[in-house]
């Protein structure tokens, strides 16, 4: 059975949301394993977006902005590009290898770009295999159980 | 074989229960301490950058 | 009517109860509105005695600690049944506290090094402890099995307040035992005994633009007496904790580490501190942002200090 990475992208409305709407309007074939989330920004995506989409189920995360110096707010990509370097070297203390997510500039006329990135992208997650956090963390508690059941409702005083 | 659990021991600082072996005479036949906590500041210090420790190990005990 | 209450820890170092005790002459006030049932640390009550007790009949359970091991469960799902309210009290129990950097391993990990490798431990059998043990014939001891993951008290029985700090300032303790005691308490699931900004509302030192161009640990110079501890490089946890400590660590000419916990409807405290890391930086270009980030030791556990057990990830992916 062939794994399909389910990826998250937060791509930011002026650039890359274009590009991608560009990419669908020119009929560009692009793997349909990402999910896009339009943020206004590339800086609105706070490291705790891409913290929650991977232990909501996400293999991989795409963050997408505009080129720098073409931010429409000036100077949100730059803070987008300080997280992302900080996050790429914080997940893998995680235990989450570092690939998983990734950073690109693309414009609101890169249809091309886009569809070229989702479908590198997906190819390398894909390569990393599922993600599976829920069930890695269900499986590190499997014996994090009490051996004594339940306590009791009443007790009868005696000592055990 | 008669068994009697202190259970927890108070008036200090951790976890502790103390068991006691009654034989059928009533005399103690065995008796134990137990230890019931543990939480691994041995393990999990390990890699902290040492200026840190001071505030990481202060909270073994914070009596 | 006294109140009637419990005060337990789990995976705990004593301070919350040393920080109760710290009340000083106040804490008559506290004994002339609270029969206490249970508080191991200064008391001579038994699991027993809270066993023969019926559902409900506490009034409030202020439990501190982590839940590190079966022991530690149970007797906290024992008093949610035997108290009406639950309150989580200290940075263990609201968030896992420095126990809580223990999720970074595993159960094996953690019990081969404190009973096999550790430098001064001499267990030539390599014996580790067991949940069943028999003494002798018809004399069995059992000990709780201890966990593989480390949880705050809210990851395993329902809490209605939490009290934060490590400790939390005795006279916050004080203050939220007044709310109790005047039937005053917000709504459940509140923090209380803490403000509701973050604690560079609080701290008294100076604030200015943050253009930061490297990052000091504590060690590697003086800190300018009356400047944001941010500002001249140090990482400081402020940003993303929750005031009411009274900025002791900051008096004290330390960075906070952020042990009042995370402001309200924030999921991820330490991964926020991120965020707010990466924003104060300077640079532009990923050459120079990479020098600065070469010079964050330790980023993980600095930001989630007291947090890590519940963080969104919860532990080292195993």
């Amino acid at each position: 059975m062939n794994f399909e990475p389910r990826i998250v992208g937060f791509l930011c409305n002026w650039c890359s949301y274009t590009g991608a709407d560009l990419a669908g309007t020119a009929r560009i074939k692009y793997a349909p394993n990402i999910r896009s989330i339009r943020v206004m920004c590339s800086g609105r995506v706070d490291p705790v977006f891409v913290v929650k989409a991977f232990a909501e189920g996400a293999d991989g995360v795409l963050i997408a902005g505009c080129h720098p110096g073409d931010c429409h707010y000036q100077e949100g990509n730059y803070k987008a590009l300080r997280r992302y370097l900080l996050l790429k070297r914080v997940l893998p203390e995680y235990g989450i290898e570092p690939g998983r997510l990734r950073l690109e500039w693309i414009a609101a006329s890169e249809g091309e770009r886009f569809a070229q990135v989702v479908n590198e992208f997906t190819e390398q997650v894909r390569g990393f295999g599922p993600m599976n956090f829920k069930d890695s963390l269900l499986e590190s508690m499997k014996n994090d159980v009490m051996i004594h059941g339940e306590p009791e409702t009443q007790a009868t005083g005696e000592q055990r | 074989m008669k068994r009697i659990a202190i259970d927890p021991i108070t008036r200090l600082e951790g976890h502790g229960k103390i068991v006691i072996f009654l034989n059928e005479q009533g005399q103690v036949d065995n008796a134990f301490l137990q230890i019931p906590e543990l939480r691994g500041f041995e393990k999990f210090v390990e890699g902290l950058p040492v200026e840190e420790i001071p505030r990481v190990v202060t909270r073994i005990c914070g009596v | 009517m006294k109140l009637k209450i419990a005060i337990y820890w789990g995976a705990a170092c004593g301070g919350c109860d040393v920080a109760i005790l710290d009340t000083h002459e106040k804490i008559l006030d506290i004994a002339a509105a609270a029969d206490i049932l249970l508080w191991p640390v200064a008391m001579d009550f038994k699991y027993a005695d809270i066993r023969r007790l019926e559902d409900g009949y506490l009034d409030v359970a202020f439990f501190s600690g982590a839940i590190r091991n079966s022991e530690n469960e149970e007797i906290a799902r024992l008093l949610r049944r035997k108290a009406k309210t639950m309150i989580a009290l200290g940075s263990c129990a609201h968030t896992g506290g420095i126990p809580g950097l223990a999720n970074m391993y595993g159960r094996d990990e953690i019990l081969d090094r404190v009973y096999r490798s550790s430098e001064s431990t001499v267990n030539p059998e390599g014996i580790v402890p067991e949940e069943r043990y028999m003494a002798g014939t018809d004399e069995e001891l059992e000990l709780p099995r201890f966990y593989n993951n480390v949880r705050p008290l809210d990851q395993v029985v329902d809490v209605d307040y939490y009290i934060p700090g490590c400790p939390p300032a005795s006279m916050q303790i004080y203050s939220a035992i007044g709310l109790i005691a005047d039937d005053m308490l917000p709504k459940k699931g509140s923090v209380i005994g803490a403000g509701d900004r973050a604690l560079c509302d609080e701290c008294a030192r100076k604030k200015g633009e943050k253009t930061i161009n490297r990052i000091y640990r504590s060690h590697e110079k003086v800190p300018e007496p009356e400047t944001c501890f941010l500002e001249q490089g140090f990482i400081c946890l402020g940003p993303a904790t929750r005031s009411g400590c009274g900025s002791r660590c900051i008096k004290s000419v330390i960075p906070c580490r952020g042990c009042y916990g995370p402001l309200d409807d924030v999921k991820d405290q330490g991964i926020k501190m991120l965020g707010a890391i990466a924003s104060v930086l300077e640079p532009k270009d990923e050459k120079s942002i990479n020098a600065i980030l070469d010079t964050i030791v330790d980023p993980l556990r600095t930001v989630h200090r007291f947090s890590l057990a519940a963080s969104i990830l919860r532990r080292k992916k195993a």
